[in-house]
């Protein structure tokens, strides 16, 4: 009987598992953290009140105008930065830091990425009505989305995939 | 579709925009820290310093952009921000200053009673005349037994030229509309009339400032009038005459606060930042004023030592 020359592996692309898209997540943002905004840290240490506790904070830091303006500066250069991170990531390769370690990847709904999709599905990264709105909106949509996807990537038309593998062995 | 380059290629990229990032970031915090012109202090500290260093002036337009004055508009800023700050317990106002504008000096006083915080004068080396009358508002005052301090009295002069004018045959040429218009002009001689109006408004502020240094030290008036002959004190003379209540520096300043306000200081410095953007503008607005004016006309300015000024 003459044998046949199945592929050993069967593989397909679906939705990537919630779980590691969180994971992915909390890994780029400690990748953000300790390299991006590492020259930021210095100046929040002058400037940001310590021992203190939230409402306390909060009343120290909106009783100046100046002080109000200047966090908004800054946290507007912050988001700006973390928005390149994912935009130049993804656009060269369909991943960020984390996404590679988990595996998984940004496709377009359609054909392929545009440049447009990818502002568009990280502009929640932006600390700026209307974005600002998507903050809780935004991640809870990829819990009772079928595919998983968040708000801003059904509006951007891209979706976060990874690849499974079926072994025909 | 799965990403098309090698594993290498893509952690090649993926630390290239790291790096790229990273310096942008420190860049923009460069970028932000210059030109921002925010007031860098700590919110940390629970006492707020404010210098009251060199002339004191109603504005920070002085001659030399680098030299050192006390401007009242800052100051007062400066007071209130701390006056409005929760976590701030109390003002420390590091004086060394021989004084200055009479007006910027009420102001800066006024600005250090109106406060709901307990107020310290530390005179350092100086702190004479208005800069006295900025101490004397304050809640306590310590100096080091060798600082010069006192010198309650308003001083007005001018240069008079009629001299130099004459013996160069030049002549003064009086238009005025208004028999005063021309007080303290430098090219004519003043007449007694004038003498005495002049002295008679200085007598007036000499006496107004007498009265407020009286109600801010909870003295008497005819105490305070005979020590206010312009005279200056060591601070060891000015505390058997009750100028100031404490000798000492640094220490004895934490420790009034602390025993007063039951904390433990964390002293915090509140200083105007100028911002090199400032810098800059102040020293383009002062060129472009000098172009304008002409040369010639600002050098004769600058040595126009014969313009009147009343100061205490």
């Amino acid at each position: 009987m003459k044998r046949l020359n199945l592929p050993k592996e069967k593989t397909f692309i679906g939705p990537a598992l919630i779980w590691k898209r969180i994971a992915a997540f909390f890994i780029d943002m400690a990748v953000i953290n300790l390299v991006i905004l590492f020259p930021f840290r210095s100046l929040f240490r002058d400037i940001m009140p310590k021992d203190y506790n939230f409402s306390e904070a909060y009343k120290i830091l909106s009783s100046s105008a100046d002080y109000t303006g200047f966090l908004t500066s800054v946290s507007l250069v912050m988001s700006i930065l973390v928005l390149l991170y994912f935009w130049m990531l993804e656009r060269k390769m369909g991943q960020t830091i984390g996404k590679m370690l988990m595996r998984i990847y940004v496709v377009s709904s359609n054909k392929d990425l545009k440049a447009w999709q990818l502002l568009a599905r990280n502009l929640v990264f932006l600390p700026v009505f209307p974005f600002i709105l998507l903050w809780i909106v935004d991640p809870l949509f990829m819990f009772f989305a079928k595919t998983n996807q968040r708000l801003s990537e059904i509006l951007s038309r891209t979706r976060v995939v990874e690849v499974y593998s079926l072994s025909n062995d | 579709m799965k990403p098309a380059q090698g594993p290498s290629f893509r952690w090649g990229y993926a630390i290239f925009v790291l790096l790229l990032l990273s310096i942008l970031g420190f860049m923009a915090v460069g970028v932000i820290s210059l030109f921002a012109g925010i007031d860098v202090e700590s919110l940390s500290g629970n006492v707020a310093l404010i210098p009251i260093e060199g002339v004191i002036t109603g504005s920070e337009d002085s001659e030399f952009i680098f030299e050192s004055v006390t401007a009242s508009p800052d100051t007062i800023e400066l007071i209130e921000k701390a006056d409005k700050n929760p976590s701030i317990k109390a003002i420390i106002l590091e004086i060394n200053s021989p004084g200055g504008s009479a007006v910027a000096s009420e102001e800066i006083a006024n600005a250090v009673k109106k406060t709901n915080k307990t107020t310290v004068a530390w005179i350092r080396e100086i702190g004479t005349s208005g800069a006295y009358w900025i101490a004397s508002a304050s809640d306590h005052i310590v100096a080091n037994r060798v600082s010069v301090t006192g010198s309650i009295g308003v001083i007005a002069s001018y240069l008079e030229f009629p001299g130099l004018l004459e013996r160069y045959n030049i002549t003064y040429q009086r238009l005025v509309a208004g028999k005063y218009k021309d007080i303290g002009s430098p090219y004519k001689e003043m007449t007694q009339e004038e003498r005495e109006l002049f002295q008679q408004s200085l007598d007036e502020i000499r006496d107004y400032f007498v009265g407020e240094v009286a109600k801010n030290r909870n003295m008497g008036k005819k105490e305070v009038d005979k020590m206010a002959n312009g005279l200056f004190y060591l601070g060891s003379q000015a505390k058997e005459l009750g100028l100031v209540d404490e000798i000492g520096g640094k220490d004895e300043v934490i420790g009034y606060i602390e025993k007063k306000e039951g904390i433990k200081a964390e002293i915090v410095e509140y200083k105007k930042e100028k911002s090199l953007f400032e810098v800059l503008s102040r020293i383009i607005s002062r060129q472009s004023f000098f172009v304008g004016k002409g040369i010639g006309n600002s050098l004769f300015e600058k040595r126009d030592a014969s313009t009147l000024s009343i100061t205490t």
